[in-house]
């Protein structure tokens, strides 16, 4: 067997399946944990005020738009989430991949320029939030190892993929592919679990303050 | 399937009177004998109806047309033809314009020879002026006190600058010096892996450094216009060889190095982007001339980002954390920027006032 074959055969599974079942854990045990019961009567709709933040905190916030010192940052984390989503799903390669190791589903393909752009958003957001970990004296200190590893495992994911984007050299392919199945299996572990509990911690937080007649 | 066939067959051969599998066969070959003569007369058509050539012919040879000899040295030249594809420069045979600049990006070529010897230079300078002269200290130690230099917004525009950049300089030089260097050393083969990474990271980063280029400018413009202490600094050599040499928020060298930056960034972005999407400007000449700027442009990047990175980190003491935490020491203000420092003093003491 190669290494090729290794990676897209017994180890993509063994990632796929510690990344799909220890997820599908965390959000089961944020789900599962409960809350306490509020005995007073609320003063709002708490599903209102859950609605509200989970899709109204997808336009910046007041703070943001008006501190000219963290510009950037709404700016960054726009480019680099729209950038990587379209980089993973409307990538020809990786739509290739989904169909023959996933769920024989495809879909249409971003145009290779359009790949390019999504990439460079992508890569330019990443690297601005990243650096801004080491030089916002806050943000450095708020920031834990785990941040950096998501970080820099991140990058080097995306940037083995760039480097393997002439799909002639198996190697690089390879590597590529590793990268992605390191980043699978410390997916759960980690912070980029905020990819599945964005909305609970939205909801929650909306919920609570809806409950209260307030809003954020 | 094979009955089917072979029925279907034997009812075409039938209804031409004919019988047997050759017949088919004949009547195949006579349809790709059409089409091919069919095909081949577009040309004819083509240069029928096209102007008349615009060269001269040249000398006429014995059949009263142009000679051999004189048609392959036009051909030699690059002198174009005529053609049916109407793409840019796809009537040129030979690209005779070409040889100068394959001599020069040969791997023995002056590019490759002068660019080596240019960044080893720079290496060797930086490191004897290092053992020499030893870091740069700071005029009476630090104070203690720290003065803000850089916001968190030109920080994070200059480090995401100097990510890409370093990565773009990386696969550049790998680009560049990888066949007379790295063959030797690596092989063909994990050199042709290593080219076809560096060579994708190369072009995908490219348009990055471009905007970077141009937060960088908007960051930092203001105050890196040349003023007349900075004559005065220059004149005192800034100072690196002995004797102190005054300067504003930014000295001579710092400026320097800003529209150094700006000017090389701006022509190596300019001449990447020719070099990204060559089937739009599709001259050959341009394109050869573009990756000669895109090469010497960069070289220099690369020479003054060597000094750069040598100043900004070991070379002097304190300069770093201006670039780390946003804030430098008063001391270290007073012994590189005294202009500056009495300007923040002037200031603060209207402020008291």
């Amino acid at each position: 067997m190669t290494i090729i074959e290794l990676l897209e055969g017994p180890l993509w599974t063994a990632s796929l399946t510690i990344f799909a079942v220890l997820a599908i854990w965390r959000l089961g045990a944020i789900l599962l944990s409960g809350r306490r019961r509020v005995e007073a009567r609320p003063a709002g709709s708490p599903s209102a005020g859950a609605i509200r933040l989970i899709f109204g905190h997808f336009i910046p916030q007041k703070p943001f738009r008006r501190n000219g010192k963290v510009w950037f940052v709404t700016l960054a984390g726009y480019a680099f989430h729209l950038g990587l989503f379209a980089v993973l799903f409307f990538a020809a390669p990786h739509i290739t991949f989904i169909h023959d190791n996933l769920i024989g589903l495809e879909w249409a393909a971003l145009p290779r320029w359009g790949f390019i752009i999504a990439a460079e958003f992508a890569f330019i957001g990443l690297l601005a939030l990243w650096i801004r970990r080491f030089v916002d004296p806050v943000v450095r200190l708020i920031s834990r190892t785990d941040d950096h590893i998501v970080a820099g495992l991140t990058f080097l994911v995306m940037l083995s993929g760039c480097m393997a984007l002439a799909q002639t050299v198996e190697v690089l392919r390879a590597i590529h592919l590793g990268l992605v199945e390191i980043w699978l299996i410390y997916f759960p572990f980690s912070s980029m679990m905020h990819t599945f509990t964005w909305p609970l911690s939205r909801g929650f937080t909306g919920a609570r303050a809806g409950r209260r007649g307030t809003r954020m | 399937m094979l009955p089917y066939r072979k029925k279907h067959y034997t009812k075409i051969n039938e209804l031409m009177g004919i019988t047997g599998l050759p017949a088919v066969r004949i009547c195949l070959m006579a349809l790709v004998a059409f089409t091919i003569l069919f095909m081949s007369s577009f040309p004819v058509a083509a240069q029928v109806s096209a102007p008349d050539a615009p060269y001269d012919l040249g000398p006429l040879g014995t059949r009263g047309t142009q000679s051999i000899s004189e048609m392959w040295r036009d051909i030699r030249h690059g002198q174009g033809g005529l053609v049916t594809i109407d793409r840019l420069e796809s009537n040129v045979l030979i690209n005779a314009n070409g040889t100068w600049w394959s001599q020069l990006r040969d791997k023995d070529g002056a590019l490759i020879k002068y660019g080596s010897i240019l960044l080893a230079s720079i290496l060797t300078a930086v490191a004897v002026y290092f053992v020499v002269k030893g870091q740069i200290t700071i005029d009476g130690g630090r104070s203690g006190r720290l003065i803000p230099r850089f916001s968190i917004a030109q920080r994070v525009v200059h480090w995401t600058m100097a990510c890409v950049f370093l990565l773009l300089a990386f696969t550049g030089l790998v680009i560049l010096f990888g066949r007379p260097f790295l063959i030797p050393l690596l092989g063909p083969k994990a050199f042709g892996i290593l080219a076809s990474a560096v060579m994708q990271t190369h072009n995908l980063f490219g348009p990055i450094f471009a905007v970077s280029l141009i937060a960088l400018f908007f960051s930092f413009v203001r105050g890196n216009f040349p003023t007349w202490s900075d004559l005065r600094w220059l004149l005192k050599g800034g100072g690196l060889l002995g004797g102190h040499a005054s300067a504003g928020r930014y000295n001579a060298g710092e400026k320097t190095w800003f529209w150094v930056a700006v000017i090389a960034g701006v022509l190596i972005s300019g001449s990447g982007f020719m070099l990204l999407f060559p089937d739009v400007i599709g001259v050959r000449d341009l394109l050869q001339n573009a990756e000669l700027v895109h090469g010497i442009a960069a070289l220099g990047f690369v020479g003054f980002a060597i000094g750069h990175i040598y100043l900004g980190t070991i070379g002097t003491e304190g300069t770093l954390e201006g670039m780390t935490t946003g804030n430098v020491d008063e001391s270290w203000i007073g012994t590189h920027h005294d202009l500056w420092l009495a300007e923040i003093e002037a200031k603060h003491q209207g402020d008291v006032k």
